[in-house]
């Protein structure tokens, strides 16, 4: 299958990006360097094009009746310009994807799913509707989404819309949405709208002095806040629960997955937890994890963190925090330690 | 474009060999080979008194993204290490062909399987 573009591939290889396949998507990784990218995204101000992710419209009467089923969060409590973090989840309390709920109005709603999973996201939505009054309408290749983060990102979005924005709240300007979301733990926002604007807005940030900023960054901006890799933290088979994102259920509200999660909230579970390498190194995916000689686990992300120069990786453990395991790298047993994530 | 220094030996794997110095030769990447990798965070070196065979793995170079095996240019024995490279990893990116060696070996045998600079130019288009 040939790789799909996002509408601004030609500006990323005009600036030299390294480009590569990402959920088959070709998609720049870095244009510089990952250190570089990342501090800039933590000390000034980054751009990133993620026009590869999902924009699904969900309106009609039984919208947030709908939308409080099929996810994690009970939608009806949301008001007019709220974003919410939630998961979506099959019969059996496992994780779909991970997802904004934008909501417009009560009626009204956006979901953002991840790249990979904007069409099993979609079915989904589709096989379960049957017994509500809504549409469900899949935009994705009508919309660019463009992240700008870091602490200098507000005066960007001054200096060009004149608006400012709150965490989790959107904004409707025009015929853009800005959202104060993003995946990195910094101040920032996503832009979304029609394909026509992302020239102009991308170039205009550029000038302003964002920097770009690729998908090898944006992987160790959120590994160090400890945020879910949709396909890599979870794929299919691990709960929210499990996740450690509880957080994000509504226990107040039926939904799909309930309850599974409320039989294995009682039998206990493996939760994925943060392992900090105590030794010089880099966690790498797939490592094996070792608890006294034992191998228990295998890390689901790993990197090193640019900013703490450590190794930092997840893996799903029932050990209590301050545990010590070992990470076997090249037939070396490296000292790690389990930590409450965010690393960082 | 990379820099290739006239005087120095190459491998086709990106390993360069410095002219001997009398106590031995210096080994280290090329420039090329720091560029694809990028922000070098990790050096993995060998002990001192390890010998290698040619080809044989001696020591990894990690980026953020991914682990390189780096090669033994020549056959030999490591006579010292870069322990700079333990603090500061990027000294392979900022001086790959000065500060940024990697291993001081004595060789045990001559320089004839390395390439010369236009030749491994040659391999690099």
């Amino acid at each position: 299958m040939p790789l799909s573009q996002t509408c601004l591939h030609d500006n990323h290889v005009r600036l030299g990006a390294k480009m590569v396949d990402f959920a088959g998507w070709n998609m720049p990784i870095q244009y510089t360097s990952i250190v570089s990218e990342h501090n800039a995204v933590r000390e000034r101000v980054g751009i990133f094009d993620v026009s590869h992710m999902g924009q699904i419209f969900v309106s009609g009467k039984d919208a947030s009746s709908f939308l409080s089923y099929v996810t994690t969060w009970d939608v009806n409590k949301l008001s007019g310009g709220d974003c919410r973090y939630c998961h979506i989840l099959d019969n059996e309390g496992q994780i779909i994807d991970d997802t904004i709920v934008y909501t417009f109005s009560s009626q009204d709603y956006m979901l953002v799913p991840n790249a990979s999973m904007i069409s099993k996201v979609f079915d989904w939505l589709n096989l379960n509707s049957s017994n509500f009054e809504v549409n469900v309408h899949n935009k994705s290749d009508e919309f660019f989404c463009l992240a700008v983060q870091g602490p200098e990102s507000l005066r960007l979005l001054r200096q060009y819309f004149n608006l400012s924005i709150t965490p989790f709240k959107l904004i409707e300007s025009d015929n853009l949405i800005i959202s104060g979301t993003g995946y990195t733990g910094e101040k920032g926002y996503e832009i979304m709208g029609p394909i026509s604007e992302s020239q102009r807005i991308w170039e205009s940030f550029l000038e302003m002095g964002a920097i770009p900023v690729g998908l090898g960054a944006r992987d160790t901006l959120r590994l160090e806040k400890g945020y879910l890799l949709s396909g890599t933290d979870f794929n299919g088979s691990q709960t929210t629960l499990e996740s450690g994102y509880s957080w994000v259920i509504d226990w107040n509200h039926d939904f799909i997955g309930k309850e599974k999660l409320l039989a294995q909230k009682k039998a206990g579970y493996k939760s994925l937890s943060g392992i900090l390498l105590e030794e010089r190194g880099v966690l790498r995916p797939g490592l094996q994890v070792f608890l006294e000689g034992e191998k228990i686990s295998e890390l689901t992300s790993g990197s090193l963190s640019p900013i703490l120069k450590r190794g930092i990786g997840l893996s799903y453990l029932d050990l209590p925090i301050g545990t010590t395991v070992n990470v076997s790298i090249r037939n070396k047993q490296l000292k790690g330690r389990v930590i409450q994530t965010p690393f960082l | 474009m990379s820099e290739i220094p006239d005087n120095l030996g190459y491998t086709e794997d990106h390993e360069w060999v410095g002219p001997d110095e009398g106590d031995g030769v210096k080994v280290g990447i090329t420039d090329y080979a720091q560029d694809s990798l990028s922000d070098v965070v990790f050096v993995e070196l060998p002990n001192v008194g390890d010998e290698y065979q040619r080809g044989e793995v001696m020591a990894v170079a990690e980026s953020v993204k991914a682990a390189s095996d780096i090669y033994a240019p020549i056959s030999g024995k490591i006579l010292a290490i870069n322990e700079k490279l333990e603090e500061s990893p990027e000294l392979v990116n900022e001086s790959p062909y000065g500060s940024g060696w990697m291993v001081l070996m004595k060789p045990s045998e001559d320089r004839s399987a390395l390439l010369d600079s236009d030749s491994y130019k040659n391999s690099l288009d």
